[in-house]
């Protein structure tokens, strides 16, 4: 059950709007009582799901991303929605980092959003559309010491 | 917040002319083409090294990662792709580490954040990295 408020956003599809993106995340997540670390990721986080769903989701076409935040229990709840074509960003591999020999540019967005959340669920929207809910802890990473 | 591109100095002598780049405020997909663009004019402009200040950088996005992979292909005389032509060509990319980082582009004044995508991208290992300018540029 969510705690207090959720804050909303709706912003057209443009990397021009990635900044307020960020900025009302980290409004939205300070005010929930968010520690500073779990800010860094949550922003983190959105930017770069909200960058995939301008650059390949609607890719040039227009659009609009909603961003809402709420609190529930000792989580930050972020969810992105979008009227994209469906793509679940949790059925992507993750990147073999270990091989050490050589290292790619490419594919580190969705690894940034898993590194940087406890959480990941994807679901469609409708018919067209997508739903992307990040959660993070409020302050320790799942599995750390508060 | 934007991102401001300040080539503050440019040093060192025939062999190694260098510029030093600070990038102050947030590098994600609205800006990251600046710092490619900035790159490819440093190289035409014959420098062959780079030192970033990344002091005031308070944020890097993956296609930040990006735009650092292209300055050093940039500064080894390689074309990086086009992004125009799609992100498609940058996921064919990959870069040799075997041999240690390059030392064509370093770091310096890298803050938590930045840190942390660096580490947790593995892409750490291309650079050497440097407390500030003065400790990057006395290494060479």
């Amino acid at each position: 059950m969510a705690d207090g408020t959720a804050r909303s956003l709706t912003v057209d599809a443009g990397v021009d709007r990635l900044a307020e993106v960020r900025a009302f995340v980290r409004a939205a997540a300070r005010a929930l009582g968010a520690s500073d670390d779990s800010v860094v990721d949550l922003v983190q986080a959105v930017d770069e799901a909200a960058t995939n769903v301008i650059v390949h989701g609607y890719a040039g076409q227009p659009g609009a991303i909603d961003v809402t935040t709420e609190r529930h229990g000792r989580y930050v709840v972020v969810t992105l929605s979008d009227e994209c074509p469906p793509f679940d960003p949790t059925a992507v591999p993750e990147p073999d980092l270990s091989r050490l020999e050589r290292w790619r540019p490419g594919g580190k967005g969705i690894h940034l959003i898993r590194a940087a959340t406890d959480r990941l669920r994807y679901r469609p929207r409708g018919t067209r559309g997508n739903v992307l809910t990040m959660i993070r802890t409020l302050t320790a990473r799942e599995g750390e010491e508060a | 917040m934007s991102l401001e591109i300040a080539i503050d100095r440019v040093v060192g002598g025939a062999e190694s002319p260098t510029a030093v780049v600070g990038l102050v405020g947030e590098l994600d997909a609205a800006n990251y083409l600046e710092v490619i663009d900035a790159g490819r004019r440093l190289y035409e402009d014959g420098i062959r090294r780079l030192v970033l200040d990344l002091s005031g950088l308070t944020f890097i996005a993956s296609s930040g990662l990006v735009a650092l992979h292209s300055l050093i292909l940039i500064m080894a005389g390689e074309a990086p792709p086009d992004p125009e032509n799609g992100w498609g060509a940058f996921h064919t990319l990959a870069h040799d580490v075997s041999g240690g980082p390059q030392t064509a582009v370093q770091l310096c004044g890298i803050g938590p954040a930045v840190d942390r995508v660096l580490v947790r991208t593995g892409m750490g290992r291309l650079f050497l990295v440097h407390p500030d300018r003065a400790a990057a540029l006395a290494a060479g």
